[in-house]
C-alpha cells in the first residue's frame, strides 16, 4: 500500500526519499539536573502520501517525537543521536533561517487544542490571508482569494462570512477546521496531527475525520498522527506504531496490528477498551496492570516485561530487538538472550533499520504466543451482586427540572423540563454532546447549581436545591466523582488528609475511628497505604482519581454523580477506575449517573441510558434498547459517529446537518428537527413530538411511532457497530 | 492487632520518609533555581546588606546625631568619607542609619496590606455576587484616590506618629492586594475540590481558609514584595512632606527634605540619602523579580 502511494508523489526519480525518515533517534530531556531518556532507538519511515498513526499511553514520547521531526523540542530536550529527514532534508542541518522557511512551506501541525491555535484578537480572514502574504508574498487581495479557496476546501460553509468572524464566534468544529485550511495552506509535505479530535464531540469529530480522510485523497502529503484512541488510527492511517516507554515496541500495516496484535502491550491496549455492546454483567474490563516506568530508570531486559502477563525469565536477561514478523527471528534471538551471560547492564544494539525488509515488526520475544497471552482480569467477574442490589424502587426522582443561566441579555435554558427517574443501585447512563445539559443536570442533583424550578426529590423527600442548604445526611447520600483528576484533590494536603477529612464531615467519625476508616477507604480503591502520606501532584492520575472516588464513599451513600470519570485518563488506566466503579457498586449497592461522551464506556456501565440534546432529555430506556432500533434519530446519528476497531467498510456515518442550534433560541417544534435525517415535514417544525413508548420503559421524543421507525432504521442500518 | 500496627507504622514511616525527601527536594529545587537567579542573588544582597546597617550601624559609625558647628557642610574626606551636613553631622553615619526607619514603616505596613487584602480578597473572590460587587466599587474609590495626598490628609487630621503613617500605607495599599488575591481566588475556586468541599458541607470560612488559601501563597508573597518596594517610597515621600518622621532623625526623606536647601553647596548631603532610598526599592524590586519567576515556573 504504501510503495503504491510512495510512486503516486509524481516525481521522475526512482528513489524519492520518504516524507520522513527518523533513523535510531534518541532524544534526552534534562529536568532539574538529571538526564531523562525519553525516546530511545527510535527507526520509522513515511512514505510521501501515507498516513502513520503513532500510538501508546500518556508519556510514552509521542509528542516528543513529532517535535523533534520539527526540530521544536523544548529548551531542555537535545537529540542525542540519530537523524531525522524530512523529504530527504535532515533537519538538523538547517540554519536558523532555513528552519524558519521550512517550517512554514514543508511542514504543517495540528494541535489537540484549535482555540488555542488561533489569535482570538484577529479575523479569521486576516490570520489565513497572512500566511499567504508571509510564505508566498502575494498580495492582500490575491491573499483573501487564496484564503477563501482554503477555507472552501475544508468545506466550511460560506467561506466569505468565516473569514469575517473572529475565532470565537466559531464552534470547536469549525475552528479545528479552519486551523486545519491554515495547516493545509502552503501546501506541506508533512502534516502532523497530534490528538486532532480529543476536545470535540462524536459528531463533530466524526466529521472532522471525514474531512482528514477527505483530503487525505487530495493533497498527498504525508500524514503523522499521533493519538491515544485507537479507533482513529484504524480509520485513518496505513501503518501504525506503538511507543511504549520511548520504544518503538511494534510497527506495522494498521489492520493487521488491530486485527492480530503481535507486542503484549498492544494487545493489552486493543484489550483495555470496552468494545460496542459490551456490558459490565459480560465481563470486567481488562487493565494493563502497573505503570509506565519513570523516566530514565534504565533496566536490563525488556522494558515492558514487568507488566507483560506472559514474562518470562529471558526477558529480564536481554531486551529484545524490533523482529520481524512473521519470521522466525524471534526464536533465534531468544536462543541467543537464553544463551548470553547475564549482564545487567547489557543492552541489546540498536536493531538495524528493519523499516522495508518486512512489514511486521513487534519487539517481543514470543510474538507467536500474543494471541493466547492471558487475561489480566478474571474475565468474569461477578457482577451478578450488581444485578441483585438493583431492585425497581426509585431513589431519585426529578420532576421537570429547568435551570438557564444568563448570558447578557439573552436567557439560555440548559436543562428544559427533563423528569426522570433512577433506582437504587442502578447505573443511569447519561449521553449527549457538550452544552447538551448533562452536566448541569447533575450539578442540580448533587445541589452544586440549584434548579430554577422543578422538584428533584430523594427517597420520597424533596431536596433544597442548593447543596448549602441541605441537611448533613443528605449531602452524604449524594456525592460526586469529578472529570479532572488534576483539580479533583487540594494539592496542598496530604491524600490522608483529604480523606480523612471527608470521613469526619461525611461520616461523623471521631478521629480514631477515621484513622481506621480511611485504610478501609484506601484498601476499597486499591491504593497503596504509602500514597496516603504523599501529596497529590505526587500521584498518577489514576491514583488521584482513586482517592476521588474513596472520597465519595467515605460517607456510604446512596448515590454518586460520576462526571466523566475516566475520561481524562489512559484506556488502561479508564478500564482499572470502570472495574472499580462496578465493583464498588456491587458491594455498597449505590447508585450511579454516569456521564460520559464515550458511548462504548456508558454502554458498558450503564443499566440505563438517557440521551440529551439540547437542554432536553429526548429518550430513556434500557442500555441494550437505547443502542439498538428503533431509537431516536438522534441517537442513531450518535452511534454511527464513533470510529470502532472492526474496520468493517459497510458501516455507514449518518452525517448531521448544520451545527449546534443556540441554547436561547432552540428551534421550534422538535428541537432536532433542524439537523435530523428522518425529517417529516411540517409537523417537525411545528409540533412538540410525543413521548412514544417502543417498549415499556424504553421512550423517546418523536413523530415517527416505534413500528415506522424500526423499520426505516433496520433498513438503512448497517447492523449497529456491535463486536465480539 | 499490635503487630497490624506495627506493620502499618513500619510502612508509614518508610512511606513518609519518601514524601518527606520528595518535598525537601523540591524545596532545594526552588531554593536552588533562587540561589541561581542573579536578579534575586543581588537584590537580596541589597536588601540584607540594609537591614544589618538599620541593626548595627550604630556601633559601626560615628553617631549620626553628633552635631559638629566647626565643620558643617564639609566634603568627603578621610575623616568623614561621605562629608558632613549643614550641622556638621557625618553624612555617611546618617546615611547608614536612616535604613532603620523605613525597614520598621515599609515592612509592618506591607503586612497589615497584605492581611487586610487577603481577607478581603478571599471573601470578595469567594462570594461573588452583591457582595463582591460592593466590595470591589469601595476598592475602586481607594484606589481613585491618591495615595500622598490622601495619607497627607488623614496625617494631618490624625496626628504625626510612625504607627498612624503605618496604618495609613497599609489601609491605601488594601484595595491593591485585594484585587490581586481575588483573581487568584476565582480561579481557584473554579477547582473540583472546592465543589467537593462545598459537597461535603464545609462552611465558608474552612473552604476559604483551609482549601482555597493554601493554594494561592505564592502571587500573596509575590504581592508582598511588589508592595514594599511602593511601601518604601511611600514612606519616604510622607517623611519628606514632613509627614513621617521628625527631625532629627536620620530618615532618608527626612534628610533629602531638609538638605535641599544646600543641595548646590553640598550635594553630597542629599545625593547620598537619595541614592541608599534608591537602591532599596530596586533591592526589594530584584527581589520581586527574581521570586515571581521562580514561583510562576
Amino acid at each position: 500500500m504504501s510503495d503504491a502511494s510512495a510512486q503516486d508523489v509524481g516525481r521522475t526519480d526512482e528513489a524519492a526519499p520518504a516524507a520522513v525518515d527518523v533513523r535510531d533517534l534518541e532524544v534526552t530531556f534534562h529536568r532539574r539536573g538529571r538526564d531523562l531518556p525519553v525516546l530511545r532507538g527510535i527507526t520509522l519511515r513515511i512514505e510521501a502520501g501515507e498516513a502513520y498513526g503513532l500510538v501508546g499511553e500518556s508519556g510514552c514520547g509521542k509528542t516528543t517525537l513529532a517535535m523533534a521531526v520539527l526540530r521544536y523540542l523544548a529548551s531542555n530536550g537535545t537529540v542525542d543521536r540519530g537523524s531525522v529527514l524530512v523529504d530527504g532534508q535532515d533537519v538538523s542541518k538547517l540554519s536558523e533561517e532555513a528552519l524558519r522557511k521550512w517550517r512554514g512551506e514543508a511542514v504543517a501541525m495540528v494541535y489537540q487544542d484549535p482555540a488555542a491555535a488561533l489569535s482570538p484578537a484577529m479575523r479569521i480572514g486576516d490570520q489565513i490571508c497572512e500566511i499567504f502574504r508571509y510564505h508566498e508574498g502575494l498580495s492582500k487581495a490575491e491573499a483573501r482569494v487564496r484564503a477563501r479557496e482554503a477555507l472552501r476546501r475544508v468545506a466550511l460553509p460560506d467561506p466569505d462570512a468565516t473569514m469575517r468572524r473572529y475565532p470565537f464566534e466559531l464552534s470547536g468544529g469549525q475552528q479545528q477546521r479552519v486551523v486545519i485550511a491554515m495547516a493545509l495552506a502552503s501546501n506541506p509535505r508533512l502534516l502532523i496531527l497530534d490528538e486532532p479530535t480529543t476536545g470535540l464531540d462524536a459528531t463533530v469529530e466524526a466529521e472532522i475525520l471525514d474531512l482528514i480522510e477527505e483530503l487525505r485523497g487530495r493533497i498527498n502529503a504525508a500524514i503523522l498522527l499521533i493519538t491515544h484512541n485507537l479507533g482513529l488510527v484504524a480509520r485513518l492511517c496505513n501503518r501504525v506504531g506503538v511507543l511504549y516507554a520511548g520504544r518503538l515496541v511494534e510497527e506495522g500495516p494498521a489492520r493487521e496490528i488491530f486485527t492480530d496484535p503481535r507486542h503484549p502491550y498492544t494487545m493489552g491496549l486493543l484489550r483495555c477498551v470496552p468494545r460496542f455492546g459490551m456490558n459490565k454483567t459480560d465481563a470486567a474490563l481488562q487493565t494493563i496492570p502497573g505503570t509506565l516506568p519513570a523516566l530514565g530508570e534504565r533496566k536490563p531486559g525488556c522494558i515492558y516485561a514487568d507488566r507483560c502477563p506472559m514474562v518470562k525469565p529471558v526477558c529480564l536477561r536481554r531486551e529484545p530487538d524490533l523482529l520481524a514478523w512473521p519470521s522466525d527471528a524471534a526464536a533465534h534471538a531468544r536462543a541467543e538472550a537464553e544463551a548470553a551471560p547475564a549482564d545487567p547492564l547489557a543492552f541489546s544494539p540498536h536493531h538495524a533499520n528493519p523499516v522495508g525488509e518486512a512489514a511486521r515488526h513487534a519487539r517481543c520475544y514470543f510474538s507467536a504466543e500474543v494471541p493466547e497471552m492471558p487475561a489480566t482480569t478474571p474475565v468474569l467477574s461477578a457482577p451478578d451482586a450488581a444485578a441483585a442490589a438493583r431492585s425497581s424502587s426509585d431513589v431519585l426522582e426529578m420532576d421537570t427540572v429547568r435551570r438557564s443561566f444568563r448570558d447578557g441579555r439573552k436567557r439560555l435554558v440548559a436543562v428544559h423540563d427533563v423528569s426522570l427517574k433512577i433506582n437504587r443501585g442502578e447505573t443511569f447512563g447519561l449521553v449527549g454532546e457538550s452544552g447538551s445539559g448533562k452536566t448541569t443536570l447533575a450539578k442540580c442533583v448533587t445541589g452544586l447549581i440549584a434548579a430554577d424550578s422543578g422538584v428533584i426529590s430523594f427517597e420520597g423527600k424533596r431536596l433544597k436545591p442548593t447543596a448549602g442548604r441541605r441537611s448533613q445526611a443528605a449531602l452524604r447520600a449524594i456525592q460526586m466523582v469529578f472529570q479532572n483528576p488534576d483539580s479533583t484533590l487540594n494539592p496542598a494536603w496530604s491524600t490522608r488528609g483529604i480523606l480523612t477529612r471527608a470521613v469526619r464531615k461525611l461520616g461523623g467519625l471521631s478521629s480514631s475511628a477515621a484513622r481506621a476508616k480511611v485504610d478501609e477507604l484506601a484498601a476499597d480503591v486499591r491504593v497503596e497505604p504509602r500514597f496516603l502520606l504523599q501529596k497529590p501532584n505526587d500521584l498518577s492520575g489514576g491514583q488521584k482519581q482513586r482517592i476521588a472516588i474513596a472520597r465519595a464513599f467515605a460517607g456510604d451513600p446512596t448515590m454518586v454523580v460520576c462526571d466523566e470519570p475516566a475520561s481524562a485518563l489512559d484506556v488502561s488506566v479508564q478500564a482499572s477506575i470502570l472495574n472499580l466503579l462496578v465493583e464498588l457498586q456491587a458491594s455498597e449497592s449505590v447508585s450511579y449517573i454516569f456521564i460520559s461522551h464515550d458511548l462504548a464506556v456508558v454502554r458498558y456501565v450503564s443499566d440505563r441510558i438517557g440521551v440529551m440534546y439540547l437542554a432536553e432529555l429526548i429518550e430513556v430506556g434500557s442500555a441494550e434498547e437505547v443502542f439498538n432500533p428503533p431509537h431516536h434519530p438522534y441517537t442513531e446519528a450518535l452511534l454511527s459517529s464513533i470510529p470502532t476497531l472492526d474496520f468493517d467498510d459497510s458501516h455507514q456515518r449518518i452525517p448531521l446537518r448544520g451545527s449546534m442550534p443556540s441554547l436561547s433560541e432552540p428551534p421550534s417544534g422538535c428541537r432536532f428537527h433542524t439537523r435530523c435525517h428522518r425529517f417529516l415535514g411540517d409537523i417537525c417544525v411545528e409540533q412538540e413530538p410525543p413521548l412514544q413508548e417502543a417498549v415499556t420503559g424504553h421512550t423517546y421524543k418523536c413523530h415517527i411511532p416505534p413500528g415506522e421507525l424500526l423499520q426505516l432504521q433496520a433498513a438503512t442500518e448497517p447492523t449497529a457497530p456491535i463486536e465480539v | 492487632m499490635a503487630e497490624e500496627i506495627a506493620g502499618r507504622t513500619a510502612a508509614e514511616i518508610r512511606a513518609n520518609t519518601a514524601s518527606l525527601l520528595e518535598q525537601r527536594r523540591q524545596r532545594r529545587y526552588v531554593m536552588r533555581s533562587l540561589l541561581r537567579s542573579p536578579t534575586f542573588m543581588i537584590g537580596s544582597g541589597i536588601v540584607v546588606f540594609w537591614v544589618l546597617m538599620a541593626l548595627f550601624s550604630m556601633h559601626l559609625t560615628q553617631s549620626p546625631f553628633d552635631v559638629n558647628p566647626m565643620s558643617t557642610l564639609q566634603a568627603p574626606s578621610s575623616a568623614h568619607w561621605l562629608g558632613t551636613d549643614d550641622l556638621g553631622r557625618d553624612v555617611l553615619a546618617r546615611t547608614l542609619a536612616g535604613a532603620r526607619s523605613v525597614l520598621v514603616i515599609a515592612p509592618i505596613a506591607t503586612l497589615l496590606a497584605l492581611l487586610w487584602g487577603t481577607v478581603i480578597g478571599l471573601i470578595s473572590g469567594f462570594y461573588r455576587g452583591i457582595t463582591d460587587e460592593v466590595i470591589m466599587r469601595l476598592v475602586d474609590v481607594l484606589l481613585a484616590l491618591p495615595v500622598v495626598i490622601t495619607s497627607i490628609l488623614i496625617l494631618s487630621l490624625l496626628g504625626r506618629s510612625v504607627a498612624i503613617v503605618i496604618i495609613v500605607i497599609g489601609v491605601l495599599f488594601t484595595p491593591l492586594v485585594s484585587r490581586t488575591v481575588r483573581s487568584a481566588v476565582l480561579r481557584e475556586r473554579e477547582h473540583e475540590y472546592v465543589m467537593a468541599s462545598r459537597l461535603r458541607g464545609e462552611r465558608s470560612w474552612f473552604v476559604m481558609a483551609g482549601e482555597i488559601l493554601p493554594n494561592i501563597t505564592a502571587p500573596i508573597i509575590v504581592e508582598g514584595t511588589v508592595r514594599l518596594g511602593y511601601a518604601v517610597f511611600t514612606a519616604a515621600t510622607l517623611s519628606f512632606l514632613g509627614f513621617g518622621l521628625q527631625p532629627p532623625s536620620p530618615d532618608w526623606g527626612l534628610t533629602i527634605s531638609s538638605e535641599r536647601l544646600f543641595v548646590q553647596l553640598a550635594w553630597w548631603t542629599v545625593i547620598f540619602p537619595a541614592v541608599a532610598l534608591a537602591s532599596l526599592v530596586v533591592g526589594v524590586n530584584l527581589i520581586t523579580d527574581g521570586l515571581g519567576r521562580v514561583l510562576s515556573k
